[in-house]
């Protein structure tokens, strides 16, 4: 029999940088162009099963979609209680959404300190318009310590790998 | 409170609410069918509130006494029908009548409607602060061409004028020294020899006069252009630009008449620049204008006060609709011009152009296709007598 268990995983990040569209893609293997902004949290879950060297688990991802914008930055706290991993994701069109990701990461840590999360520069599929290199994401997120990831919630890319890399944290680091 | 009452504000407000035991089985609802029905008693708050997995050590602070209340506000929650509902969340400890916390009181507040309009607000104020920052964007990047631009530019600028600068101190060696064998200083020349000579004069003159125009244009790019403003006759000084070219005017058996009325004020201008201008003027007439053509300058006051016009008008070809508006532009060559054959780098109205500007003046023209031209140009009227 499968172990059964539950995380919470929180989607960080600006507004409009993809955090709705990485869900709807890992979740419902599905991607609108058009834009609809969070406000508040919408919960969606996803139970992804991860090999162990003794076992297999069945582990339910409670994904957290967070509003991004400055408007909800008063009540992000309460919203991140209890997380046990996250997802910060930025957007590679826009530089300022690399930077501004260090609050998130500050937050998060200051609420569930031993969180586990990875970075996610999404729609690479944006190459014309493309602001940030790989490189810029690396040197970010040395400080941290984490993975980071090149996603296209449009195409799919990474997007699938992310959320199981991140799985396997949870049941191994966290 | 009377029970009818609270189940009417329960429903106004459209608050729902479920108590929990202390290990979080839910032993009443009341609410909509939206948020709880009566199957969810006997169940998990975490398998009715999904909202609420991850929230357990928190919801054990709150029955341990340790916290007083837990709240989620704008959750986000799809009914069956694809309806967004908002909830406000608030969990408080549900104590019994000694005041102890048997378990939890879980509060939802409906708050869609004032939801759904926070979301139209944040969603318009979200798109306009992307399309802020595209524009932002989009003005560093032509901040960006526009100093890259300004560099070529200047690099050109300075690319011509040592060019122009190079090339005019040889030209001027080799127009002496044809002068000087012209003046037959250094012995006879036959007939052949003065021909070639005199083409190879024609020649050095017009790269000369190239260089020149290059020369004005990149200073006056530059801004390098000073002019020394005096009083000055307008009138002897279109005289000395009219006699220069007379052989000109002679050698195309053209007739050049000039009106100049006897009381018209000194202008204030910088000579050679004055003489220039005219020059250019009087030049291209005589260039536009067929053999036996006749060529006017007219001085007179001008019509907008303070200013004398000067008219230099031709009965030459003309210039089409078409180029007129481009007449003014650097390198611009005009169709006539090419149908002429005359020689010119496409400089001189551009010259001309910028240095009545300069003296505060401005030009314009009239011109019809095979009916001629006219040229005006106006300098300011000097307070002072020259």
């Amino acid at each position: 029999m499968p172990v059964k268990l539950s995380k919470k995983v929180c989607l960080l990040g600006d507004f409009a940088v993809g955090k709705t569209s990485l869900v709807r893609r890992f979740v419902h293997d599905l991607f609108d162009d058009k834009y609809i902004t969070t406000i508040g949290v919408k919960v969606s879950r996803k139970t992804v099963v991860v090999p162990s060297a003794s076992d297999v688990v069945e582990l339910t991802m409670m994904l957290w979609d967070l509003a991004g914008c400055a408007e909800f930055d008063q009540v992000r706290a309460s919203y991140l209680r209890g997380t046990a991993g996250a997802v910060l994701v930025c957007d590679v069109t826009r530089p300022e959404t690399l930077d501004g990701l260090r609050s998130y990461v500050d937050d998060l840590l200051g609420v569930s300190g031993d969180a586990q999360f990875v970075v996610v520069a999404n729609k690479i599929d944006l190459i014309e318009h493309q602001q940030i290199a790989p490189a810029d994401v690396e040197a970010v997120v040395e400080r941290w310590d984490v993975p980071f990831f090149l996603t296209s919630a449009k195409t799919g890319e990474e997007v699938q790998r992310l959320f199981r890399h991140l799985g396997r944290r949870l049941l191994f680091r966290g | 409170m009377n029970p009818i009452v609270t189940q009417l504000i329960f429903e106004d407000c459209e608050i729902a609410y479920a108590i929990t035991d202390r290990e979080l089985v839910v032993v009443e609802v009341n609410g909509t069918e939206d948020v709880f029905d009566q199957a969810s008693v006997g169940r998990s708050l975490l398998d009715c509130v999904p909202e609420m997995v991850g929230s357990e050590v928190v919801l054990s602070e709150i029955l341990d006494g340790f916290l007083p209340r837990f709240e989620l506000a704008w959750v986000n929650r799809e009914t069956p029908q694809g309806r967004t509902l908002y909830l406000n969340m608030v969990d408080l400890p549900y104590r019994d009548e000694r005041g102890q916390i048997v378990g939890l009181l879980h509060v939802v507040r409906d708050v869609t409607e004032a939801g759904t309009l926070e979301q139209r607000l944040t969603q318009h104020r979200n798109e306009l602060r992307l399309l802020r920052d595209q524009l932002a964007r989009q003005n560093l990047e032509l901040e960006a061409a526009n100093v890259e631009l300004r560099r070529l530019d200047e690099m050109k600028s300075i690319f011509v004028s040592v060019a122009a600068h190079e090339l005019r101190t040889p030209l001027t060696s080799v127009s002496g020294f044809v002068e000087v064998l012209l003046d037959e200083d250094l012995g006879p020349l036959n007939e052949t020899q003065r021909e070639y000579l005199e083409m190879a004069q024609a020649g050095a003159e017009r790269l000369l006069h190239i260089t020149d125009s290059l020369l004005d244009v990149t200073c006056i790019e530059a801004g390098r252009i000073e002019l020394v403003l005096q009083p000055r006759d307008l009138a002897s000084l279109v005289q000395a630009v009219a006699a220069e070219y007379a052989p000109q005017v002679t050698a195309r058996a053209q007739r050049l008449t000039l009106h100049a009325p006897p009381d018209l004020p000194a202008i204030l201008c910088d000579k050679t620049r004055t003489v220039q201008i005219v020059g250019n003027l009087l030049s291209n007439a005589i260039k536009y204008t067929p053999e036996g053509g006749s060529i006017t300058i007219s001085l007179a006051l001008a019509e907008e006060a303070g200013f004398v016009r000067v008219a230099v008008a031709d009965t030459g070809v003309g210039i089409s609709s078409e180029d007129q508006p481009k007449l003014f532009r650097r390198f611009f060559r005009a169709a006539s011009a090419v149908q002429t054959r005359a020689y010119g780098a496409g400089l001189g109205l551009f010259i001309t152009r910028s240095l009545v500007e300069l003296h505060g003046g401005r030009i314009w023209f009239e011109s019809e296709p095979d009916h001629g031209s006219t040229f005006y140009v106006t300098f300011p009227i000097s307070d002072s007598l020259a």
